[in-house]
């Protein structure tokens, strides 16, 4: 079928002058196709005008389903001819333009007449066309032909059958796995195509069986396949198995090991290099495994087929960033391959040797870089950048000439990503590499100089701020920032603002001309600009009114905000919503949400509000679980009061609780835990509890302390009244042992007085009906101690904990539904943040890790790993490693899980 | 002889070969595809299984060449019936004469059809199929049933047939080739 396709894009390539596709359009083709309704057909022209709506549509032109319809149902009127050409464009057609057309359906009955005529063509495209057109009821009436035509003789109408049913199994999967036995048989088939196929289809049936793939797997690698595609095919499903299977075979040979490496004598290429590129991606591979892929692969790099050249230089490249020293066989041959005449083999080449070269090769490898940088596309430039980027850190003392490549290819052309990847390679020098700071700092000065991405400016702009005033002489930076502020978009002037700011706090001396130029951008054109212009300058010249101290300017500049912006953002909205004596408007809230909290502080001071709390953030941590009783009413829960959406919870309650006369002394909150409910959702009176914890305090509606020796009744604060159908809160505050993560249970009983309203007033009557409702116990656990703070590299926070209050204890958790119930259970017990991702436990897997971070009462940063083991009868084993900054907490979070 | 008869018929063919178009329609299970399979080939089968779609089938009679689109029947498709009757020679529509439930549908399916302009003056031939069967209608209850007498703007005729025991099939094939001359 693709014949047609490729012999007009021939045409198009050798004969452009005369094309015949040359000034074609749409709505005179659509005229054309009218010559199909003629009772006397003229095959030739009729394929005349099919190829040419075919090269409308695949030049992206779209028909309406008008147009689409009407020229479908011409051309099912040229079914009427017997011309094999004729019929085998009609096919073509009636494929593309299934999609658009209404009423496709119409054609089945004479496709399923070709599907069991003589003519093979007419089967094979037959069986293609019906798939794409049909739906679940129709293919239980064709499945019977389907199912012969898969065992068909003729190799084109099986392979036709078989990707059919690739295709229809994403659409109706029940059916084709009936065809299981059929599928089997072909890839018994001795035609090349047709076993390639059938095991693509087998192995999709069976694709979310592990252990039928496995045994699929298993049977074939016996050796009955013997097309080079199908062969490839069963490498990559081997590998998969290896992959599920190795955690299991952790003794031993690995297994299928033997298969991949008797491919490597395969007669076929592909086949070889199937086999080479699977071993070096297993996973934990060893240098003796190793060894007898690496040295197929050197025979491809000396290949006369650029093809086996790229093939096998790129899975070499790769596999020099895990075991450099298993390639180093091949840098003779690599070498060679530097002056390959395709640039895309060469630079593997050139990087690969990078990777696995030594200091005293790497200048002259260098100029050979330099060489053919001018020729190679982008994306190679990365591949080569990445690997100057690995090679300097390997090499510190070789940073000068490799800072200098770096500069010089900033220099030239280039995309975005290319230029993003330099300056992130010369960012993570800087910082690496202290020798490299100033140079590489000028450098960077000198790119924005003329640089076309604001990100990048800003970018850059945000990392001088930071590096430059450390420098021995920031003086030198000035004026490239200016520059910036007088030549660039108001994205990038704002950012040079923010960096001219970060100098003027930072050094001294040169406050006075920061002034001057920060004054000068006052009367910028844009709002931003002036803005944060006005801003910075009030700041620094530290009246006091504003802030108090040089520590609040830098910490303002240089520290990132605390307080996580949705929370803040949410918070705000709360709080301008309800109308207050002084309204803050909602542009100023987004103003907020652009700059940090101490800008937040200047902005409420400003305003006189008691907003303030929200941003000052003491140290002192408090505990209090509060109750929020709903009405007297007959809706169910959810309706909670304002602030209980799950992102702006902390801050809103933290505005709630500071607004209460009561709490204010209790300092910062610390946690608040999501509602729990204390009544079953329908019943008269709902009532969520919260659980605030701060330092020492706890408060809840009515409450029997029972059960909680620790926790002593400070006062409560009773709700006065409370309207039928609306949501009020009351609490009672606790005191306990500050520090101590205490734990406890409390009995709830709702006490109030229900009093009759006259409807006419709207005032209550004067007696009332004493009344009780008793509540589920709530419970303050060990969890709500524990605040889920995310670090973003685990390992690094891990090692700069270092080892001296880490404690490791195993545990056995008995019988679980499975390893992901076990993790989330113990991530719900610790009440902390799962880092990377490793909450989610891929399935069918055996063991598991998971890493966990929070920050415990007093703030203290913990650092959880959780190594989980499940056997045979589901038994979960746990080994727990806790490093955290004080010893007393690590032992705590020890006993939260030898308690639960 | 034979070999000069035939010479002969070859020879007429070359001079005097002419083409017709007709469109089978009616409802499903009237006996249109069986239909077909008579004319062509003088076959009958008991089993058959429901046309989805249309199936072509080219029938040469004499020197008339007859080209049939046999429509499927069931409501899906009676929507697409109009498109294959355009510019065809002669409309035929098959009716179950044994099937009496029916018949009403059968009639307004066939009014809306001959209502639309771009068949004005297509001639219709109506076949009342199964008259093998006990029940059947007659000829002049089938004309009456399905209104025929109010088709004035085009020629109408009708025959009674059974495709099971090729009753009337020889009348129809001499209407359709009549016709094609009284066309051409």
């Amino acid at each position: 079928m693709a014949q047609p396709l490729v012999k007009k894009d021939d045409d198009r390539d050798d004969e452009v002058e005369y094309s015949p596709f040359l000034g074609i359009e749409k709505g005179a083709v659509l005229q054309e196709a009218r010559v199909f309704n003629d009772p006397q057909l003229d095959p030739r022209r009729c394929s005349q005008v099919i190829t040419k709506l075919l090269y409308l549509l695949n030049q992206g032109e779209t028909f309406t389903k008008v147009e689409a319809t009407e020229v479908f149902f011409s051309v099912t009127k040229l079914f009427q001819a017997k011309d094999l050409g004729l019929r085998r464009m009609v096919y073509l057609i009636i494929k593309e333009l299934s999609p658009s057309a209404d009423e496709v359906i119409i054609v089945t009955s004479s496709l399923m007449k070709d599907m069991n005529s003589k003519t093979d063509m007419y089967r094979a495209n037959a069986i293609r066309v019906l798939c794409r057109i049909t739906d679940g009821t129709l293919l239980t009436q064709i499945e019977r032909y389907l199912k012969q035509a898969i065992v068909d003789k003729n190799p084109v109408v099986a392979s036709a059958a078989l990707v059919s049913g690739i295709h229809l199994l994403q659409t109706n999967p029940e059916i084709v796995k009936r065809w299981s036995n059929e599928v089997q048989e072909a890839v018994q088939s001795r035609a090349a195509l047709v076993q390639f196929h059938a095991l693509a289809l087998l192995h999709q049936i069976r694709q979310n069986d592990r252990l039928a793939v496995s045994k699929l797997v298993t049977s074939l690698t016996k050796g009955t396949v013997r097309s080079p595609l199908a062969q490839c095919l069963l490498i990559r499903y081997t590998s998969q198995v290896i992959r599920e299977s190795s955690m299991n075979n952790q003794t031993g040979d690995r297994p299928f090991y033997d298969y991949l490496e008797a491919c490597l004598r395969n007669k076929a290429e592909m086949v070889i290099f199937e086999a080479a590129r699977a071993i070096t991606e297993l996973s934990g591979v060893t240098n003796r495994e190793l060894t007898p892929a690496i040295t197929v692969l050197q025979l491809f790099l000396s290949s006369s087929k650029p093809v086996l050249r790229f093939a096998a230089v790129r899975t070499l490249n790769k596999v020099a960033m895990t075991h450099p020293m298993a390639v180093t066989n091949c840098n003779i041959d690599m070498e060679s391959l530097i002056s390959d005449q395709n640039r895309s083999i060469a630079t593997l080449a050139i990087t690969t040797l990078l990777k696995t070269g030594n200091e005293s090769s790497v200048d002259r490898l260098m100029k050979q870089i330099t060489n053919f940088m001018s020729d190679i596309a982008d994306e190679f430039k990365i591949v080569v950048v990445e690997a100057i980027r690995s090679l300097c850190l390997k090499f510190p003392l070789k940073y000068r000439s490799l800072m200098n490549f770096l500069s010089n290819i900033l220099r030239e052309e280039g995309g975005f990503d290319y230029k993003k990847a330099i300056v992130d390679s010369i960012v993570i020098l800087i910082r690496d590499i202290p020798d490299a700071k100033e140079n590489g700092l000028l450098h960077l000065c000198e790119f924005i100089e003329d640089c076309e991405f604001t990100y990048l400016s800003t970018q850059i702009l945000h990392f001088l701020g930071i590096e430059g005033p450390k420098t021995s002489d920031p003086s030198k930076y000035i004026r490239y920032i200016y520059n910036r502020v007088i030549l660039e978009n108001a994205t990038v002037r704002a950012s040079a603002v923010s960096t001219l700011a970060k100098f003027g706090a930072m050094v001294d001396s040169l406050k006075p001309r920061i002034f001057v130029l920060l004054r000068r951008c006052l009367f910028d054109s844009d709002d931003e600009v002036r803005d944060r212009a006005t801003l910075y300058l009030n700041m620094l010249e530290g009246d006091g009114a504003i802030v108090e101290t040089d520590k609040d300017v830098k910490n303002f500049l240089f520290g990132s905000l605390d307080v996580p912006l949705v929370n803040l953002e949410t918070s705000l909205k709360n709080y301008v919503s309800v109308p207050r004596e002084l309204a803050v408007s909602l542009c100023i809230v987004q103003c907020l949400l652009a700059y940090s909290h101490v800008f937040v502080q200047y902005r409420f001071k400003n305003l006189q509000t008691s907003l303030l709390i929200l941003i000052l953030l003491p140290k002192e941590v408090k505990s209090l679980p509060l109750a929020e009783k709903k009405a007297p009413g007959k809706k169910p829960t959810g309706l909670g009061a304002a602030p209980t959406a799950p992102t702006s919870t902390v801050d809103a309650y933290e505005k709630l609780l500071s607004s209460i006369p009561e709490f204010s002394s209790f300092g910062k909150l610390f946690k608040s835990s999501a509602p729990v409910e204390l009544t079953e959702a329908e019943t008269e009176y709902a009532v969520n509890a919260v659980k605030h914890i701060f330092d020492r305090h706890v408060v809840t509606v009515i409450v029997d302390a029972s059960d909680a020796e620790e926790f002593t009744e400070v006062s409560t604060k009773p709700l006065r009244s409370l309207p039928y159908d609306s949501p009020g809160q009351t609490f009672v505050v606790f005191e306990k042992p500050e520090g101590v993560p205490t734990v406890g249970k409390f009995s709830n009983m709702l006490k109030f007085i229900v009093k009759e309203v006259d409807p006419t007033t709207g005032e209550a009557e004067e007696d009332g009906v004493e009344d009780e409702y008793q509540l589920e116990d709530l419970e303050v656990v060990a969890a709500d101690y524990v605040l889920n703070v995310g670090v973003s590299n685990f390992r690094n926070a891990w090692e700069s904990m270092g080892p001296d209050f880490e404690r490791v204890d195993e545990y056995g958790l008995g019988p679980r539904e499975s390893l992901a119930e076990a993790v989330n259970t113990v991530i719900g017990l610790l009440g902390m943040q799962p880092c990377e991702g490793t909450e989610v436990v891929p399935n069918n897997s055996r063991s598991h890790t998971c890493l966990l971070s929070g920050v415990f009462m007093g703030n203290v940063k913990v650092l959880v790993r959780l190594s989980f083991g499940i056997d045979g009868p589901k038994e979960v084993a746990m080994k727990l490693a806790v490093r955290s900054e004080d010893e007393s907490i690590s032992d705590a979070i020890h006993e939260i899980v030898a308690s639960g | 002889m034979g070999l000069w008869e035939a010479l002969l018929n070859w020879l007429r063919s070359l001079f005097f070969k002419q083409e017709m178009e007709l469109s089978l329609i009616g409802l499903q299970n009237a006996g249109k595809t069986s239909l077909v399979n008579v004319v062509a080939t003088g076959g009958y089968s008991e089993d058959m299984i429901p046309t989805v779609g249309f199936n072509m089938k080219k029938v040469t009679k004499g020197n008339v060449t007859i080209k049939l689109w046999d429509l499927g029947g069931q409501p899906r498709f009676r929507s697409m019936w109009e498109r294959y009757c355009r510019a065809v020679s002669a409309i035929v529509y098959v009716v179950d004469a044994a099937d009496h439930d029916n018949l009403s549908i059968s009639r307004s399916e066939l009014h809306d059809l001959l209502s639309k302009p771009s068949l004005s003056g297509i001639p219709l031939l109506m076949l009342g199929n199964k008259i093998d069967k006990p029940g059947a209608l007659s000829k002049e209850a089938l004309t009456e049933q399905m209104g025929l007498q109010s088709i004035t703007d085009r020629e109408v005729c009708c025959y009674m047939i059974s495709c099971k025991n090729s009753t009337n099939i020889d009348s129809v094939i001499d209407w359709l080739i009549k016709h094609s001359k009284s066309k051409s």
